[in-house]
């Protein structure tokens, strides 16, 4: 394992169904994100790529393969590993019953800062994602967009060096969507590495350095968004550069025909 | 180990804090066993009058019937319910992600259903006095009481937390709170445990909530705290309670 943000080798998962039959979800990733960079992770659903970050952030043991973040192998040291990323994950996890400055000195605390600085960090961070107006609301209280705003918010608070988010977009609205790339790419600036997967294939092209696209387990294609739409051109010989959308069908093996003005999602 | 308890603390303080916003859950809690309370004296107070019925020890039915209103309220067990919110809500894994120790995000509810437990046996004892009930043994008669029924609450929530982090299913969870109504059934709650029928007196014997009640009712009714049949109740819950503790962080160590 070398100086990647993130590395893994070999990744494996399998789930022992209720059958007793094991399904493989990950089957044997190799990746490598570099610090600084904004890594994407695409892939249809039940690619795996919920999975992989699963692993990756400690939240589900790994069947064979190593994982390293911010060089903390995550399965030795996960207490360690923990300490150094920061985590949102498809559902933004947030308790509907705290306000969003208690939820915030909550998670601070438990990362191990006193009250005084959890409270300070807790507006810090209130100001960054533009929530100090609602700070004192219930969450339950706060729309799709803010409560992303504030599970980014509650995924900073100890400044980790590496964050993962798990569809950090999905279910907003374009208002809404523009604002997380806003703070996805300020928190990147400020030094943060950061992995996430999307099912948006525009906002991959937009926010990241470096994508990876995995399909059934395994990933299919990896490289900037300009390599891999030039590969693809060479390949396929177009007289101009295909879009990440074309990237993707192709790299997944799915090929889209319209129909009857439906759009259809075929096997190739 | 410190650490584990100062990060049980903190979560603790957030269920707390849970509960008294969700005020809604908890008054469930006050009014169903007091209503048991209530109807169980009125079917069965006039065939045990307090002037002549010797197990009564000069006090109201509702004296002897008290331990299974404090027992039915703390296992009300909402803490399952709470747990089961935060896993589909996505907040568990939020909590499972920071480098706390995974045993603090379990210890942390219990500790809070002790302290709701002995709050609710407070109260329900508070409102049981004007009907001809009062605690025999005096001050040590409440803290035994109180502190017996909050060590219940931690099992049985115990038990509860544990469906819900295996079945991660709201109406898995709250099925297993049913759980304490045949145990309840089972035991001495009507009459003393040598008046029951045979069959009853071996079904009682064998329930563990039997000793539990004993041991609670034995300071509402006798002024001289009856350490023997107390001891046991006290050995029930440290037993329950050290299994369950285990299962929980065991659960929540292999939590997938």
């Amino acid at each position: 394992m070398g100086d990647y943000a993130v590395e893994a080798t070999r990744l494996t998962k399998k789930y022992k169904t209720r059958g007793g039959d094991a399904v493989e979800a990950v089957r044997g990733v190799d990746l490598a994100v570099r610090p600084g960079e904004i890594f994407g992770f695409l892939g249809p659903n039940g690619a795996g790529k919920s999975t992989t970050i699963r692993m990756l952030t400690t939240l589900l043991t790994i069947t064979s393969g190593v994982a390293t973040v911010a060089g903390i192998d995550v399965a030795a040291e996960p207490s360690r590993a923990r300490q150094a990323i920061g985590v949102a994950l498809q559902e933004a996890g947030l308790d509907p019953r705290q306000t969003g400055r208690e939820l915030l000195v909550l998670q601070a605390r438990l990362f191990g800062l006193s009250a005084g600085a959890a409270k300070a960090r807790a507006q810090e961070l209130l100001e960054l994602v533009d929530l100090l107006d609602a700070a004192d609301r219930r969450t339950k209280t706060y729309s799709g967009g803010m409560k992303r705003r504030l599970d980014l918010a509650s995924a900073l608070v100890h400044e980790p060096s590496v964050l993962f988010l798990d569809e950090p977009t999905t279910g907003l609205d374009p208002d809404s969507r523009l604002t997380v790339w806003d703070e996805v790419r300020r928190i990147n600036e400020r030094g943060t590495t950061v992995f996430l997967t999307t099912q948006y294939l525009e906002e991959a092209d937009a926010l990241c350095n470096r994508l990876a696209i995995m399909d059934a387990g395994l990933i299919v294609r990896e490289g900037t968004p300009g390599e891999l739409k030039a590969e693809l051109r060479r390949r396929t010989g177009l007289a101009e550069d295909p879009t990440l959308d074309e990237v993707f069908l192709d790299a997944t093996g799915r090929t889209r025909t319209r129909g009857a003005g439906d759009v259809q999602e075929v096997g190739a | 180990m410190s650490n584990t308890m100062s990060q049980s603390w903190l979560l603790g303080r957030r269920a707390l804090l849970e509960a008294v916003r969700t005020p809604e859950s908890t008054i469930p809690t006050f009014f169903i066993p007091l209503f048991f309370l209530v109807v169980n004296v009125g079917q069965a107070g006039r065939i045990f009058p307090g002037s002549s019925t010797e197990f009564l020890h000069g006090q109201g039915y509702a004296a002897f019937q008290l331990p299974v209103s404090v027992l039915l309220a703390a296992s009300f067990g909402s803490a399952g319910l709470y747990l089961v919110e935060d896993i589909v809500g996505g907040y568990f894994d939020k909590l499972r992600a920071t480098p706390i120790s995974r045993s603090a995000i379990v210890l942390g509810r219990l500790f809070t259903e002790a302290v709701k437990g002995a709050v609710v046996t407070l109260v329900i004892i508070v409102v049981a006095l004007p009907f001809d009930v009062h605690i025999a043994a005096g001050p040590l008669g409440w803290v035994l009481i109180i502190v017996l029924t909050s060590a219940w609450c931690v099992v049985f929530s115990g038990f509860l937390q544990l469906i819900a982090m295996k079945s991660r299913n709201a109406a898995a969870t709250q099925s297993g709170s049913m759980v304490f109504f045949p145990l309840m059934f089972l035991t001495p709650n009507f009459v003393p445990r040598d008046l029951l029928t045979t069959p009853m007196q071996w079904a009682a014997k064998f329930n563990p909530v039997t000793y539990l009640m004993e041991a609670i009712r034995s300071p509402i009714l006798e002024s001289d705290v009856d350490w023997a049949v107390v001891g046991k109740g006290f050995l029930i819950v440290a037993v329950l309670g050290a299994l369950m503790l285990w299962a929980n962080v065991s659960a929540i160590r292999t939590y997938d």
